[in-house]
């Protein structure tokens, strides 16, 4: 059986590992939450890339309906085709779009399918795919079409908390909570995105970030990607060593908020 | 297999399911989580455990099932029942915080493995019980050993609740914070206040919204000849007025005031918002601004004047006050209150309004007596802790029908 075990661009713990692993063995979606900026998107693109496969992407909006994802009825285009005596009018099947999910469905070889974001759409959005997620099927009611897996697509689903997800999904999910990184772990990680990073600037730089992150009052917690960003920039800018404590160059790329800067730059690092 | 576990689980306020629990057996049976406790700790996690507001519980019912697995001190039934003293557990814990922060200043640093050591050393020693020492292991002492101690770096033995023990993973209980019990900021704020809805399409506006329902069932009743249907807007009725104890003994709150405020005046679905503030009481005047600056303020009469009692009132607070000014009638010093008690002011605003709910941020989590006004409080309202939790309900009494 192919095996999850981190890529080179991304390093994942070894509970994240075990918890890919299970949901592949036991054929349940996976159901990742955690901090924005923990690289929960990244973890689909980079299992599928360990394990060779195409990777499907439905990203979930706040408009999103689960049929989107299943398929879609195009009466318009029908309509339009009926009047102009277009071909195929007749042939319904022809106006049958699949959504994400369809497509993975469809797909002859075993596809990731990333769900992504799935708290932003409505609350009852999880209940209506529960079916389709548990037996890897649906049914087309216009051609009387039943669409099944013929591989069960590797399912990794993605929420940021916003919403509850009602019980009946979860219980049939692996669930796993991203934790924030410590800093070895962060070492590793900013290393992955730049190899020669120096590492007095590296230091220096997650002091200052792992300290904005324990400011009690803090607002909005900066994330890896924003540490990455603003490693970046120092790179680029030059700062020379010792220069970051003191005077938090491009600070802005880590901290978003007004109360948090003022409460950032009151600090003493 | 793990019956225990199970039910401990379960015990512990985790609703793990049979499908779930079939599907843990079923990663077991095929070596997928098997070989070490941590691993079958983070892989049982994974497969019953669907929040991480549920780390926490999880993690106790662990320790709980699997604590012998983990160190293994041998300690008979006799010094367990020495141990148990959890009715002394409120009195210790303050006790111990003392305790930690005069070690934090002595910088006195805590091996893990030292401790341990002693501790099987001692328990090869000790022929009785000890309450209270700097030595043996009893409880309510200072020694690294025991139970209900003042020592955090300590190794516990037995006891029910509180739980400061363990180094291990599972004792470190690093997941408290996402308990969803515990007391919240941001958005949480927002959802849980769009349960505050009521809808109603009997307000005074025109029909100018179109009902396609409607018209469809009317066009085709007419043989295809369009007929336009409209109806009333629907719009949420609720009407809100939030009173917020500023100041004092709630400064270390005001940011999470901050939060609730902003989140209430995002919520614009609501007919009217109202927000006032209080120091300590309501009395004769309640201040539009959290700085309580006298003169900057409205009479509490004239609010009720001016509401009726349809508004639903939330009042945060911390009901943290001295018996004294509660029932004086000669005022507080933040300014007069018309010859009226606090608490008077209080029956006053309960007999106004039909809908009255107390937001406190640290209610004492069952019956309090030491905090006399916060009982006298819950008596006259529905008081919830300012949490994810205890908002919800709070929200669900204020639409309750009756």
């Amino acid at each position: 059986m192919s095996k999850f075990d981190g890529t080179k661009g991304y390093v994942a713990s070894p509970e994240l590992m075990d918890a890919v692993n299970i949901s592949i063995a036991l054929q349940k979606p996976l159901l990742v939450k955690g901090e924005p900026g923990t690289g929960k998107t990244m973890l689909a693109q980079s299992v599928a890339d360990a394990l060779g496969k195409k990777l499907i992407i439905w990203n979930i909006k706040s408009t999103t309906k689960a049929q989107d994802g299943l398929y879609m009825y195009d009466t318009i285009q029908r309509l339009y085709d009926g009047q102009f005596g277009e071909g195929g009018v007749d042939d319904i099947a022809h106006y049958i779009k699949l959504g994400k999910l369809g497509e993975a469905f469809e797909s002859d070889e075993q596809v990731v399918l990333l769900i992504d974001e799935i708290d932003k759409a409505d609350l009852e959005f999880p209940n209506d795919l529960l079916w389709e997620l548990d037996q890897m099927e649906f049914y087309i009611n216009e051609t009387k079409r039943t669409v099944k897996a013929k591989t069960r697509p590797i399912v990794i689903i993605t929420s940021n908390a916003e919403k509850e997800l009602p019980d009946a999904f979860l219980r049939r999910c692996i669930f796993h909570y991203i934790e924030f990184p410590g800093k070895e772990l962060m070492t590793e990680i900013v290393k992955v995105h730049f190899p020669d990073v120096e590492e007095n600037l590296l230091n220096e730089a997650m002091d200052v970030f792992y300290q904005i992150r324990d400011i009690r009052d803090i607002r909005k917690k900066p994330s890896t990607s924003e540490l990455i960003d603003w490693i970046n920039a120092l790179q680029i800018g030059g700062i020379p060593y010792g220069q970051i404590k003191a005077k938090l160059p491009f600070i802005g790329v880590v901290v978003k908020k007004d109360e948090d800067m003022e409460l950032a730059t009151h600090q003493n690092f | 297999m793990f019956l225990n576990f199970f039910e401990s689980l379960r015990k512990h306020g985790i609703n793990v399911t049979l499908g779930e629990w079939l599907d843990l057996m079923n990663a077991l049976n095929s070596g997928l989580i098997g070989g070490s406790l941590s691993r079958f700790y983070y892989g049982a996690k994974m497969i019953l455990v669907k929040s991480e507001t549920d780390f926490d519980k999880y993690d106790e019912a662990f320790d709980e099932c699997f604590k012998a697995a983990q160190s293994n001190p041998e300690v008979g039934a006799e010094m367990l029942r020495w141990l148990d003293k959890s009715d002394m557990m409120q009195l210790a814990e303050m006790e111990a915080k003392d305790h930690l922060n005069k070690m934090e200043g002595e910088g006195i640093i805590i091996d893990k493995d030292d401790v341990e050591q002693k501790f099987k050393q001692r328990l090869k020693d000790q022929d009785s019980e000890h309450n209270g020492g700097s030595f043996w292991i009893g409880t309510m002492g200072k020694t690294s050993f025991g139970n209900t101690g003042g020592n955090i770096g300590g190794v516990r033995v037995g006891g029910m609740t509180g739980y400061q023990s363990a180094f291990a993973v599972m004792g470190a209980r690093k997941y408290r914070d996402f308990r969803d019990d515990r007391v919240m900021t941001n958005r949480q704020f927002q959802l849980a206040f769009r349960r505050l809805r009521q809808f109603s399409s009997r307000l005074d506006t025109n029909e100018r919204e179109l009902d396609i329902d409607k018209t469809v069932d009317e066009t085709c009743n007419q043989g295809g000849v369009l007929k336009i249907e409209m109806r009333k807007p629907r719009k949420n009725s609720v009407k809100l007025l939030l009173l917020m104890d500023s100041g004092g003994t709630m400064i270390p709150y005001s940011s999470l005031l901050n939060e609730l405020f902003q989140s209430v005046n995002k919520s614009n679905h609501y007919k009217e918002v109202k927000c006032y503030y209080f120091h300590n009481c309501i009395y004769s005047h309640v201040y539009k601004t959290p700085e309580c600056e006298n003169g900057d303020w409205v009479e509490t009469n004239w609010l009720f004047r001016n509401t009726d009692k349809d508004y639903k009132v939330i009042i945060v607070g911390d009901a943290a006050m001295a018996p004294e000014e509660f029932y004086s009638d000669t005022g507080n010093y933040r300014g007069p209150n018309d010859g009226l008690s606090g608490e008077e002011w209080l029956k006053s605003l309960k007999r106004h309004y039909k809908k009255v709910v107390w937001l406190n941020p640290k209610m004492a989590p069952g019956a309090a007596p030491w905090r006399e006004i916060e009982t006298v409080l819950k008596q006259m309202f529905p008081m919830y802790k300012l949490s994810v939790s205890g908002l919800d309900k709070a929200m669900s009494k204020l639409m309750e029908n009756r």
